[in-house]
């Protein structure tokens, strides 16, 4: 067995027998005193809450802590459903490791808008000199830094972190590293990770391959290499037959609360898929688009057709914008006309059902009430719309500063009744002061529509929280619903189960 | 630590350091730093340099310290301190820089007859068992210089003693035989000893767990002819992880004439 051993003391000592100048006993005593305050006495339980007087962690935030560090050995994705509090946890671990000398280093990857959140709670509630990544700053110098993955992945900052030793990678909004072909998945493979936390609150979004991706970073080889995993589970995409024994691999590196385990009492999720029939003359417009492809090759590509009407269910305004650019690809005069009575069509539409119905649950809720659209446009139509019937509305979009987001939450709650997000506002921001959620349009991608509902379903909230999806007959967002129930069923397969999302398994 | 703790420590290390005491109240205190306490834990070098090269009045730093902040009832502004703090945690460091080597000696009443006092060193160790999880033990071995005797918890021995720093009036202390640093080397080897008897099934699991993870990863590698880097890589943190590793450090000792 090799003991290390610093000879530093005896040198001091050697010297204090020369010069006679020697310490006070009572600082003596103090010292002995503070190393036995300190010690660490056992293998196992955690050390960090007795230095965290100020931070009363919740029992199942405790019990992560624990369990990744005691049975999963410091590697495992973190995992709770959105609002448990997946930083407490990584705070808690990352504390514990720098308590017991295990970890000096840390390099914190998150998304751009998060980095300042990360550095506040790590520095205020852990007492952890966090320090956000600046271009100058020297990374020797910084023992725990933040940064975005965008910045990480990148020359030069990517070489001078891989110069760097650290032994404990954090990685939040883990599910950015789905796809292993990236850059940023590269970049992560090839990071020394002797601990290392991912955070997602949605290991699956569309298949189960992003899960063996994102465990084969943490831990190659746990679920096979990618042909034994492909023979062993993916006789059918979203079929597995042995469902119990890849969840049995999978909880083996991934610790999950779900609100319902926590032990808190959480209010509860009331969605209702509300179908909307389109107008007759929207009916008509949408009934063109398959037309499109036979009138010219610009619009064959199934993508593009989907993607027109998709935004047709949303507003004209998205799907305007769309099809004028892509008629600008159009060459003969047959085409050029049928988009141009098409567009005239579209533009003369007056009512927009999904928008009166968006209206409607808002007078009923008479409360605050948070729409979610994927378009910018739409986004901009709802707040004219909503101005029109004298409700006064905000925006917000992730691309907003940190104090923009902050003024524009301010605004939502103490003058607006209406918030209007697209997409992107979907992480980062708490706004459990309202209970009413509107999923305008349909993501493709149920985790989102978790993000967005997570929002406001969270620790904090009072109420029973109301989610509206709407959904126009007869159109494409039916099939996305079914689309979304399917991954859906992928997830609970693989992972566990999930908090309502849809309301289909009560209507179906 | 409770707040209470923390406020008694305060006190006792900045009147220890002669920094003087100005404001005191039951949840805080307002202490006036001596140059040398200003230096090691106000972090402004370049104000100690500027005013030595340009000799100018030196202003030490006062500094409010709230050690219960619940229970303040006082207007008081200040740095609110608890166990975990990063300003205690300094405090501490700076405690165990000016608290390692000691000389005492045992206290005579001035009608004794005159005493011998025998020589002692007295160390106090603290030894870190490392893999992926950690573990510390203190021990406290003192030695006899003359006879080269050693005794278990010197610690909670001797600070049963009355001690004093300077040789009391009566007191004829020998001189060592055994040379401290020569007793050092036994008490190492004491320590060592102690740890090789030590029940050390921690270092087994370490292993079983590092080499089940390596027969992940193999596994994962298995059909690549020219494993990467990331193999390495990962191989590299899978040793630096479940490395077992045992530290052994000294806290502080000293010399020690007891009766």
């Amino acid at each position: 067995m090799m003991i290390e051993r610093s000879p530093d003391w005896e040198e001091g000592f050697a010297e204090r027998l020369e010069q006679h100048n020697w310490d006070s006993w009572t600082l003596y005593n103090m010292c002995y005193e503070i190393e036995k305050a300190n010690l660490i006495t056992e293998f196992t339980g955690l050390q960090s809450p007795k230095y965290l007087p100020n931070l009363t962690p919740l029992p199942h935030q405790l019990d992560v802590a624990q369990t990744v560090i005691e049975k999963m050995n410091g590697k495992a994705i973190l995992a709770d459903e959105v609002g448990l509090g997946k930083t407490i946890e990584a705070g808690l671990i990352l504390k514990e490791y720098l308590i017991r000398g295990l970890v000096k280093k840390a390099l914190i990857l998150s998304p751009a808008s998060l980095i300042n959140q990360w550095a506040e709670e790590l520095n205020n509630k852990f007492y952890i000199p966090a320090t956000p990544y600046k271009k100058r700053c020297s990374l020797e110098h910084i023992d725990i830094v933040i940064m975005s993955m965008d910045t990480a992945k990148k020359s030069p900052h990517r070489e001078l972190i891989y110069d760097q030793d650290y032994d404990m990678i954090i990685i939040d909004e883990a599910h950015k590293l789905k796809n292993h072909k990236t850059k940023i998945y590269e970049f992560v493979q090839s990071l020394k990770k002797k601990f290392c936390l991912l955070l997602t609150a949605t290991p699956i979004q569309n298949d189960v391959f992003e899960l063996f991706y994102l465990i084969s970073l943490l831990k190659p080889g746990h679920l096979g290499n990618f042909d034994v995993f492909q023979r062993a589970f993916s006789a059918s995409k979203h079929n597995f037959e042995n469902d119990e024994f890849l969840k049995e691999l999978v909880n083996q590196v991934m610790v999950r609360n779900r609100r319902q385990d926590t032990g808190i009492e959480w209010t509860n999720r009331c969605v209702q898929n509300i179908l909307v029939h389109f107008t007759k003359e929207e009916r008509e417009v949408y009934e063109m688009f398959p037309q499109l492809r036979d009138v010219s090759s610009v619009f064959s590509e199934t993508f593009s057709m989907i993607t027109l009407q998709k935004e047709m269910c949303s507003s004209k305004e998205a799907c305007s914008l769309t099809l004028e650019n892509m008629s600008q690809n159009c060459s003969d005069e047959d085409s050029i006309q049928f988009v141009k009575e098409m567009m005239e069509k579209l533009m003369s539409l007056e009512i927009n059902a999904k928008a009166e119905k968006a209206y409607e649950i808002i007078s009923k809720a008479n409360d605050k009430v948070i729409i979610f659209t994927e378009y910018r446009a739409s986004q901009i139509y709802l707040q004219w719309f909503l101005h029109t019937k004298g409700i006064k509305s905000v925006l917000f979009n992730g691309k907003f500063s940190k104090s923009k987001r902050d003024y524009m939450k301010r605004l939502f709650q103490e003058q607006a009744q209406v918030l209007i997000a697209t997409e992107a506002g979907g992480e980062g921001i708490n706004l459990q002061f309202c209970h009413h959620v509107i999923n305008y349009d349909l993501p493709w991608n149920p985790m989102k529509l978790e993000q967005r509902i997570g929002r406001v379903h969270r620790l904090g909230q009072e109420h029973d929280v109301q989610i509206y999806n709407l959904v126009i007959v007869d159109t494409i967002e039916q099939n996305i619903l079914d689309l979304l129930q399917t991954k859906i069923d992928v997830f609970e397969k693989a992972v566990g189960e999930l908090d309502e999302i849809l309301a289909l398994k009560k209507s179906m | 630590m409770f707040p209470k703790q923390v406020h008694r420590y305060l006190k006792d290390f900045f009147q220890e350091t002669d920094c003087q005491v100005i404001e005191e109240g039951e949840q805080y205190l307002t202490v006036q730093l001596t140059i040398d306490m200003d230096k090691r834990i106000m972090n402004r070098p370049f104000y100690w340099k500027y005013i030595e090269s340009t000799n100018g009045v030196p202003s030490p730093s006062q500094l409010t310290l709230i050690s219960d902040q619940n229970n303040l009832k006082d207007d008081v502004k200040g740095e609110v301190i608890h166990f975990g703090s990063y300003r205690l945690n300094q405090l501490f460091e700076v405690t165990k820089e000016l608290g390692a080597y000691v000389q005492m000696f045992e206290r005579l009443s001035i009608y004794d007859d005159p005493s011998i006092l025998t020589p002692y060193l007295g160390v106090n160790y603290k030894v870190s068992y490392f893999s992926d999880k950690t573990k510390e033990t203190l021990y406290s071995l003192g030695i006899n210089l003359m006879t080269g005797k050693i005794i278990e918890d010197f610690h909670d021995i001797v600070t049963q003693i009355d001690l004093v720093s300077d040789v009391p009036q009566k007191a004829i202390p020998l001189q060592y035989i055994i040379k401290p640093v020569r007793a050092i080397n036994r008490l190492d080897a004491v320590i060592q000893h102690t740890i090789q008897l030590d029940d050390h099934t921690w270092i087994e699991e370490a292993k079983k767990r590092w080499k089940r993870d390596q027969r992940v990863l193999e596994y994962f590698y298995q059909d690549t002819e020219e494993k990467p880097d990331c193999y390495e890589i990962e191989a590299k943190a899978l040793e630096e992880r479940y490395n077992a590793k045992v530290k052994m450090e000294i806290i502080n000792g000293g010399l020690f004439y007891l009766k």
